[in-house]
């Protein structure tokens, strides 16, 4: 009798650890884009276990040039996306009703650089030269700035010409182009590495000049928000997730590190990963995850501009509830 | 009628009687006539009757359910289903009729493909719409129409069609074809260049074009002319093969007959050789027509001018303007299929001579 009751219970026991286990809520992350440091945070609180300190089971999917974020949102893929405000608000016009609930990136990350032996020294010299832009959804501040500077991005003597760029930075490295896009933490190192170091370039800094739009935020469906269990679950998820962020940006060495092992894709490198984290800082400088009102009204209004936007968003386009929750 | 039709036409009756026995007692409403008409069709076990009444229904049934697209629900759904059974049915009467030589119409063959697409339209039309599917993820027809006439999206495609197809595939599909004729002409004279560049081309056709895109913009450029040299290397090998098929294919008989007239290698190649080869050479032809498109609007992905068909497909994509991408999407698909038919029709005149071309068809 005692040989029965003996595996009897250890199984029993195994079953009540593996309920435990499963008393974590899971939480699906879609991030905008490849395993990189960019999303260093959200790595680190998943490897410290601050997810799951918070009861949380949090799974981050790796998104990329070709993955739009809110489609992902709206069919269920995810719960909580990574997602520039332009994309999430042309997104909710559509009809993906998606609200952001949290700001880890205070600065935008976005630049347009330009060798300084070209023909571009100020904004003035853009007039018949050719610069690069990313699309899939990242042109709307490009095309917001121009706008601004009221230079046609059709061409001519008085316009830009507009190239669509690679995501690296070889129109730059092949004269393609007079000027490139690129974001601090990842192709300025790129193009650093190909010889354009800070002194052979000029700058323009998109949240330097004021021009900036809000990047990564983190954006989930309104309709699922109306739940308080996941309200819940989501103000454990920004408090959990700016631990993560700071812990990342006190500790880049070992942030890197988390950031390589938890690449599948085998395309992080220490070096680089190291890089970034560090000009990711930058960005996250004084940022507590919490929406900054001036900056999300200055974006609605070069997307208004622009057209993107064909109205301006209602009021539930976000919110500081989540914040105010988990910092309070 | 077969087991199948009769099947098919139980399952037709049946949904539109299910139809106007679930609109009642809305007997003034279309759904509900149209049902009591599609429910009287099961008569037609004891009086036979033509298939036009089967598409006379089809397009009633189609007309009730896009009318009534508001009130999604049972007799909607049972609409939508008796639509799609009397359109099958209708087709695959009309098809058989014609098959037996019944109906001796001029054109009528054209009505099976025509019916069969509207009647997708119809459904797809009606899913989206009846279920409310967010457009992001499917456009109903109505919406890609809608985009596909606008004056200002129209000039968008117009600019598009002439960067990626008037400038790009046309200068790209010359290219490789007279570069894979040139070539499989040459290595069909030299046993050397055959051992040699027949593994190479071979090669060169396995290199995905997701590959060879971003090399090719960055040694020529980011317009036209880089989707030119990558159309270039996925039509060059097709060419080359089927010219090289062809050239073998001249039979012995006359190859003998052309050495007793002392024909020297030049005559015979083009008296015989090559109008043996053209065949070969035209289905290559057909091949690279849509291989072309192909090539060209995925190359546009890796690097373009903010214009093109892949270019505004993929940044309809991010920015969720997809009504665009299906706008762009259905104009490659007439673009390939009107160049493909132009082909085939140049073959028709060029092969006259061929067996499968006298029979009538191409």
């Amino acid at each position: 009798m005692k040989k029965l009751i003996m595996p009897l219970l250890a199984g029993a026991l195994a079953l009540t650890s593996a309920t435990g286990a499963l008393a974590l809520d899971p939480i699906k992350l879609q991030i905008k884009w490849v395993t990189q440091s960019q999303f260093a945070g959200y790595y680190v609180a998943k490897a410290k276990g601050y997810y799951e300190a918070e009861g949380l089971d949090v799974t981050i999917l790796p998104g990329g040039p070709t993955t739009p974020v809110p489609p992902v949102l709206a069919a269920g893929g995810a719960d909580v996306a990574v997602e520039w405000a332009g994309n999430a608000l042309i997104a909710r016009e559509k009809g993906i009703k998606m609200v952001n609930i949290a700001q880890p990136f205070r600065n935008g990350g976005l630049e347009l650089i330009c060798p300084k032996d070209g023909p571009i020294k100020t904004e003035a010299d853009f007039p018949g030269h050719t610069l690069g832009s990313w699309f899939y959804g990242n042109e709307v501040p490009f095309f917001a700035w121009m706008h601004k500077l009221g230079y046609s991005t059709e061409g001519g003597p008085n316009g830009v010409t507009v190239l669509q760029q690679n995501f690296d930075v070889s129109a730059l490295v092949q004269h393609q182009a007079d000027c490139i896009s690129v974001m601090t933490y990842n192709e300025l190192g790129q193009a650093a590495d190909a010889g354009f170091t800070a002194d052979k370039i000029i700058e323009f800094n998109y949240s330097a000049m004021g021009n900036g739009l809000l990047e990564d935020g983190l954006y989930v469906l309104e309709e699922k928000l109306a739940d308080p269990k996941f309200k819940e679950d989501m103000v454990k998820f920004v408090r959990a997730s700016m631990k993560g962020w700071d812990y990342a940006l006190a500790n880049p060495d070992e942030s890197a590190q988390i950031v390589v092992d938890a690449d599948d894709a085998g395309a992080a490198t220490l070096a680089h990963e190291r890089y970034m984290v560090g000009e990711v800082a930058k960005l996250m400088a004084g940022a507590n995850g919490v929406l900054d009102k001036a900056t999300w009204d200055r974006t609605v209004q070069a997307l208004l501009d622009q057209k993107f936007l064909t109205a301006p968003p209602d009021a539930t386009a976000y919110t500081t509830e989540i914040t105010d929750a988990a910092f309070k | 009628m077969t087991n199948w039709q009769r099947l098919l036409a139980i399952v037709a009756g049946l949904s539109a009687l299910g139809a106007a026995a679930t609109m009642l007692p809305q007997i003034q409403s279309l759904i509900f006539i149209v049902g009591v008409l599609g429910a009287l069709t099961l008569a037609r076990f004891f009086i036979p009757f033509s298939f036009w009444i089967d598409g006379v229904l089809a397009v009633l049934a189609g007309v009730a359910v896009l009318t009534s697209l508001g009130q999604s629900g049972p007799p909607l759904w049972l609409t939508l289903i008796a639509m799609w059974v009397f359109a099958w049915l209708f087709i695959d009467r009309l098809a058989t009729a014609i098959a037996n030589g019944e109906v001796g119409l001029p054109g009528i063959g054209v009505l099976v493909p025509i019916a069969f697409g509207i009647t997708l339209l119809a459904i797809w039309e009606a899913v989206v719409q009846g279920f409310n599917i967010n457009h992001v993820f499917l456009p109903p027809p109505s919406a890609i129409w809608a985009k596909l006439t606008a004056a200002d999206s129209v000039a968008i495609l117009w600019k598009d069609f002439q960067q990626t197809f008037l400038k790009g595939v046309l200068s790209g599909f010359a290219l490789g074809t007279v570069a894979g004729l040139a070539v499989a002409i040459l290595v069909d004279r030299s046993p050397f260049l055959k051992r040699g560049i027949l593994p190479i081309g071979n090669f060169a056709s396995a290199l995905p074009i997701v590959g060879i895109a971003p090399i090719m913009v960055m040694w020529f450029g980011y317009d036209w002319q880089s989707k030119a040299a990558v159309i270039l290397c996925v039509t060059f090998f097709p060419m080359l093969i089927n010219t090289l098929a062809g050239l073998n294919s001249a039979g012995r008989m006359e190859g003998d007959m052309m050495r007793t007239y002392a024909a020297s290698y030049w005559q015979s190649l083009l008296k015989l050789r090559l109008p043996a080869a053209m065949p070969f050479i035209f289905n290559a032809l057909k091949i690279n027509s849509t291989l072309a498109l192909i090539a060209a609007i995925v190359a546009e992905f890796f690097g373009s001018p903010i214009v093109g068909m892949g270019f505004r497909i993929s940044t309809g994509v991010g920015r969720l303007d997809v009504e665009m991408v299906w706008a762009e999407v259905a104009v490659a698909a007439v673009a390939g299929s009107a160049s493909y038919g132009l082909i085939a029709l140049i073959e028709r005149a060029v092969t006259f001579w061929h067996p499968s071309v006298r029979g009538g068809r191409a």
